[in-house]
């Protein structure tokens, strides 16, 4: 999985990302913000381009084939990494979870696992960031930050309220 | 002149430099050429239908020399047609300089020192090949057509600086951008703006400080001082400037970055040292604060609007009746030989970046577009007339660079259109060429 970034000057980056099967996946960040995104069937081929997007809507589309909504692979958990050792994570909040109906500051979350709620999706909303009086709902889709440590305890104490 | 007349003036300019946006759009071609054939038509020359104005009268800075204006009383069309003959106001002229100012200052911030560095090593040989062979020719065609050594060191940079403006805008239409060949041509547009920035930096010393060196020591004193100046103000002044854009609003941004810039070259301008190195400079101070992205954002539109005044500008003060054969023959012989030498230095530059023959000929194919940068050597051979250069020489030097823009802006963008046509005959000769040799071919 080899990623090629290269400098456009006056222009933007160019990330070259190597498919599976030879081809490459070539997209332009242009400094307006605007992407392009081009595909090449092998490395030394024209590129054709797919389509191009505005700044919002490419980081939505980026949300998207990052999982954030929906993801297919049940064992998984989404997970962006935000450094060498930095997750981003979502996790559901079950019925059966214990933290479930606790305000933030009862549940002490970060005290106990060291990870921290960025944010709390809520059908349409979203609250960003909550406070220590937010109380956990069931059915919320928390974003959480921390290292895989402290993840796999918050996991830990989700228990088998793990919403997968 | 009244307000409303100006005001309809100012109109007439950007209805027709749209006009000619529409028209360059509808057949694929760079606006450029459009826009100077334009200010052409509307000049004095040909629509105001006035005694020709010797363009070499007329000082870009300075004062302009406003044509009088054809009284439409008359029931004559033609009266009433020259009537609307645009004259070199003050608006068009300072329009044109802003033009100039801005086109430079974007090519400073977009500049990037750290990033030259980090691949100089390719950059540094592409570029050298590309400056070697093609300043070299310029050199030596210029010296050879027009006589002396100032008009060939013109010469010379008209034809050896590429069109960054063009050649980008194509490299994104075609698709190229994503393509490997866009990096050896962007790293030797880099190349070729920073030695553009120090020529003009010289050449513009030499114009207006007298043509000699000898007589332009001292103005090339006051040049280096202005540039010392400016070169501590690029490297001390990051922080003053990161903190002078930190604005609210983007109005407040627009209009702090356009009050700097152009009252340092303004300044630049009255101590006798390029404007447009001035801007370039700055520019490259704003490169290194975070609203790198804003200004450019904010200001294109800005720059755009103000090049094609520019462009315009550069047409306007064109009488066609400078376009003898003499010139006309200057004019094809230039062309004749300087495609050729851009498309072997850029296929060099492009076999330094392991491109394979096809995409090393587009580098060659897309850098023979030659545009904004010629017109602004090309203005200031217009501003050194009578004083650094002959007059009949600049005059001469400056129709051959408005044609050779003109004929060049056009090959050029249809060489990278029609490159997968080309490419297929001249790849095979290049193997051709090459079956015997040392060398194998790369496939």
């Amino acid at each position: 999985m080899t990623v090629y970034e290269s400098d456009l000057p006056g222009v933007g980056k160019k990330f070259e990302v190597e498919l599976e099967d030879g081809e490459r996946l070539v997209i332009v960040t242009h400094n307006t913000g605007k992407r392009e995104v081009y595909l090449k069937p092998d490395a030394d081929a024209d590129s054709e381009k797919i389509f191009e997007a505005s700044d919002r809507l490419a980081r939505k589309i980026g949300t998207i084939l990052e999982g954030a909504y929906f993801q297919p692979v049940q064992a998984e958990q989404v997970e962006t990494m935000l450094s060498d050792d930095t997750y981003l994570e979502w996790y559901g909040v079950a019925e059966s979870a214990e933290i479930a109906g606790q305000s933030l500051s009862e549940a002490n979350i970060r005290g106990r696992t060291g990870v921290s709620i960025v944010a709390i999706q809520r059908g349409e909303e979203l609250i960003s960031p909550p406070t220590p009086e937010t109380v956990l709902e069931v059915g919320d889709t928390l974003v959480v930050i921390g290292d895989r440590e402290d993840c796999a305890q918050f996991e830990n104490l989700l228990g088998a309220g793990l919403e997968e | 002149m009244a307000t409303e007349t100006a005001l309809v003036d100012v109109g007439i300019l950007f209805t027709a430099v749209a006009l000619a946006g529409v028209l360059s759009s509808r057949i694929d071609q760079s606006v450029i050429p459009f826009y100077i054939v334009t200010g052409v038509l509307l000049g004095s020359n040909v629509l105001g239908e006035l005694p020709t104005l010797a363009g070499s009268e007329i000082g870009i800075g300075g004062f302009a020399v406003t044509v009088p204006e054809i009284a439409v009383g008359g029931v004559d069309l033609l009266a009433a047609l020259g009537g609307l003959a645009l004259g070199e106001t003050d608006f068009i002229v300072v329009g044109a300089e802003i033009g100039i100012v801005l086109l430079l200052f974007f090519l400073g911030l977009e500049f990037n020192l750290n990033r030259l560095i980090a691949s100089k090593d390719r950059i540094g040989k592409a570029g050298s090949i590309d400056l070697a062979i093609n300043f070299g020719i310029g050199l030596i065609f210029g010296y050879f057509v027009f006589g002396s050594f100032l008009a060939a060191f013109l010469t010379a940079g008209i034809v050896y600086i590429s069109s960054s403006a063009i050649i980008t805008k194509s490299l994104i239409d075609l698709g190229w951008i994503a393509n490997d060949e866009s990096e050896p041509m962007l790293g030797t547009l880099v190349y070729e703006d920073l030695f553009i920035a120090v020529y003009l930096a010289i050449v513009s010393a030499l114009v207006l400080g007298g043509g000699d060196i000898g007589d332009a020591t001292g103005q090339i004193a006051v040049a280096i001082g202005v540039i010392l100046a400016l070169l501590a103000l690029v490297t001390y002044g990051t922080g003053t400037f990161q903190r002078f854009l930190d604005a609210e609003t983007n109005e407040f941004v627009v209009v702090r970055a356009l009050g700097v810039t152009i009252l340092v070259a303004g300044i630049a301008l009255a101590l006798g040292v390029s404007e447009a190195v001035a801007a370039f400079f700055v520019g490259m101070a704003f490169s290194a604060t975070d609203h790198v992205h804003d200004l450019e954002r904010l200001l294109e539109p800005l720059r755009d609007a103000f090049a094609a005044i520019f462009f315009f500008w550069i047409g306007l003060v064109t009488d066609p009746g400078l376009f003898t054969l003499p010139i006309l023959g200057i004019i094809v012989a230039g062309v004749i030989v300087t495609t050729p030498t851009k498309i072997v230095s850029g296929y060099l530059g492009g076999r330094i970046y392991d491109l394979d023959d096809r995409r090393s000929l587009r580098v060659g194919f897309g850098m023979a577009t030659r545009g904004e940068f010629s017109l602004i050597i090309a203005s200031l051979v217009l501003s050194g007339a009578g004083t650094g250069i002959a007059a009949g020489t600049a005059t001469d030097l400056y129709a051959f660079a408005v044609g050779y823009v003109l004929v060049m802006s056009i090959l050029g963008t249809s060489l990278m259109q029609y490159s997968s046509r080309i490419e297929p005959v001249a790849v095979s000769l290049l193997e051709r060429r090459r079956a015997g040799a040392t060398r194998p071919p790369n496939d």
